[in-house]
Parts: structure tokens; sequence; C-alpha cells
């Protein structure tokens, strides 16, 4: 039995050791739970979707309470502008809800718990989100980080402010869900380690805290999924119809 | 006419359903709370953390340590304050 707590976010190689040109690119545990999510994904919203019926199954229900949920989501904080977004946003907020709750599974792995995994999908939004910026606007985009209104003896100081603030947001959004993640999954641990070495005089009160952790952190893995999705939908706000 | 009657039961059913739908959009106005005081926290440390790697950066690159990294700091917990504020504000627009 494992007692260390953070050894759940090891990551180690599942078969052969491929290396291309120098990079290890063996399959790895944290390959197999993202292939995983994505396989599972797949297969909720195609069952779901395979018979339309008026009166929906429970996966059909699923299907649609996702697809809704995304829909007026974009639409409320992004605008009519963002519709051809939603499947980018939908994949998102798909790939991160499951990663986080497959990892909710006993002896499962937790791919969003490592910041490698949230800062690539951060950079990414960041950077294609600064791309439809500049292609919709031009360089008036840069007008992102010139406030009106602002006397001009403090411009460039605003100016550098906005910048960093521009500049924190991958930042923000990847080390938000990765935080969540990590800390949770290792008190989850720690507790259940108490349930072990207290035994069974003293270990029921460190086990109800782990049952009432594991309903918390259900909720988490929800709400982190959630915020990273309308976090990318307000920075594709920004992008799309530009005013502060 | 019994059928009559089942159907106003039925009718009555239904209704009370869709009270209860309202209060199933308020837990949905509660989760986005919540998703909005998890936000917070970090919006502040990634700006500070931001500011001082930039800091850091152009010091070795000018060879002014320590006055650009101190700078910097500086500057990147305004910006986290006015990530702050500009969240609270956008909260505040919804309702």
């Amino acid at each position: 039995m494992a007692t260390n707590p953070m050894q759940q976010f090891s990551v180690h190689r599942i078969g052969p050791e491929i290396k291309i040109a120098g990079i290890d690119l063996s399959f790895t545990n944290a390959s197999l739970f993202m292939l995983l999510s994505a396989l599972v994904i797949c297969a909720v919203l195609y069952l779901g979707t395979k018979e339309k019926k008026l009166i929906p199954d429970k996966l059909q229900l699923i299907s649609e309470l996702f697809y809704n949920f995304i829909a007026k989501m974009i639409s409320d904080t992004a605008g009519s502008k963002a519709k051809p977004y939603f499947p980018f946003i939908f994949s998102l907020f798909m790939f991160v809800l499951f990663c986080n709750m497959l990892g909710m599974l006993p002896y499962s792995f937790t791919v969003t718990s490592h910041i490698i995994v949230t800062l690539i999908m951060a950079v990414f939004i960041f950077i294609a989100v600064t791309i439809i910026g500049f292609l919709k606007h031009g360089f008036g985009y840069l007008k992102l980080f010139v406030p009106s209104g602002v006397p001009a003896v403090l411009l460039p100081l605003i100016t550098v402010i906005e910048i960093i603030s521009y500049l924190s947001r991958p930042v923000s959004l990847s080390v938000r869900l990765f935080a969540n993640m990590m800390a949770g999954h290792t008190m989850l641990k720690v507790f259940g380690g108490f349930v072990i070495s207290l035994g069974m005089l003293g270990g029921w009160l460190p086990l109800s805290f782990s049952v009432a952790l594991t309903g918390l952190e259900i909720l988490v893995a929800f709400l982190q999924a959630y915020v990273f999705a309308i976090l990318t939908c307000i920075y594709l706000n920004d992008a799309l119809n530009l005013h502060h | 006419m019994p059928d009559f009657d089942d159907f106003k039961i039925r009718l009555k059913i239904a209704k009370d359903k869709n009270k209860n739908d309202s209060e199933i959009k308020d837990n949905a106005e509660n989760a986005s709370f919540m998703g909005n005081a998890f936000k917070l926290g970090t919006e502040l440390v990634s700006a500070v953390l931001v500011g001082t790697i930039i800091g850091f950066i152009l010091d070795s690159w000018f060879d002014t340590k320590p006055w650009l990294i101190l700078l910097f700091f500086f500057l990147g917990s305004i910006a986290g304050i006015m990530n702050i504020i500009r969240a609270a504000k956008r909260m505040q627009q919804k309702d």
C-alpha cells in the first residue's frame, strides 16, 4: 500500500519505450487516461444521440443536458458571434470534465493534476484567442491594452499593467485547474492514510471526513471544468467584441 | 367521468413539477456563484507571478539586478488587483 500521498501523481510507462529524435514518446498512464476519457466521451455522446427519442433515455438526457448547458453558457457570455467556436469549447469542457471525473475513481490517475497538461490547454487557448483577436480587428486589437479615458501621463504605466494582466491569463487558467485537482486528491489520500494508521478505534472520524471530501471533490471536478470553459468564453468575448 | 378527474390529477402533478424546476434553476445559479468564488484567488496570484517573471527576465537581459524585478513585482500586484476588480464587476453585471 502506497503511503506517500504524492505517489498517486507519478507518471510511469506502460508497454515499450518509444523514443523519436531523442524525445520520450512512450505510452504512459497519463496518456492512457487521456485516451480513456476521450473514448468515454465519444461513447456517451454516440450512444446518447443514436436513437433520437421524443422521450429521452438517461444517456440521451445527459448528452442533451451537456449540449444545452454549453450552448447557453456561450450565448450568455460571448454572444451570438461565438457560435462557430461551440465545437471547440464543448470538446474542451467535456475533456476536462471527464478527465476530472475519471480521476475520482479509485486506482485511477488524474490527468488534470499535472500542470503541463493544463498549461498546454491554457496556452493553446491563449494563442488561439490572440490570433482570433488580430484576425478580427487587425492592429485595433492592441486597443485592449490602451483603455480609453486615461490621462496621458499614466498611459505607459497602464499599458504595461494591462500587458501583464493579459499575459497572466494562461497562468491563472492552468494553475487554477491544476492546483484544485492536486490539492483535493492529496487531501483525499492523506485522510485515507489516517484511516489506516488510526485503525479500527480512531479511524472512523477520518473515514467520515474522506466520504465528505469525496463529495466535495466531485463538485470541484465539475466546477473547475465549468470555470475553465466559461473563462475561455470570456477571453473569446474580449477577442470578438473588443470592449472592456 | 373518471378519466377527466385522472387528467386533473396528472395536470396538477405536472404543474407541481414545473414549480420544482425553478428550484433547479436556483441551484444552477448557485453553482455559477461558487465557480466565481473559486476563480478569484488565482487571478491575483498569477498576475504577480507573471510580473515577477517578466522582471526577472528583463533583469538578466539588461544586467540591472534587482531593480526591474522589484518594479515588475509591484506592477504585477497592481495588475492582479485590477484583474480582481474586473472579475467582480463582471459578476455584478450578470445580476
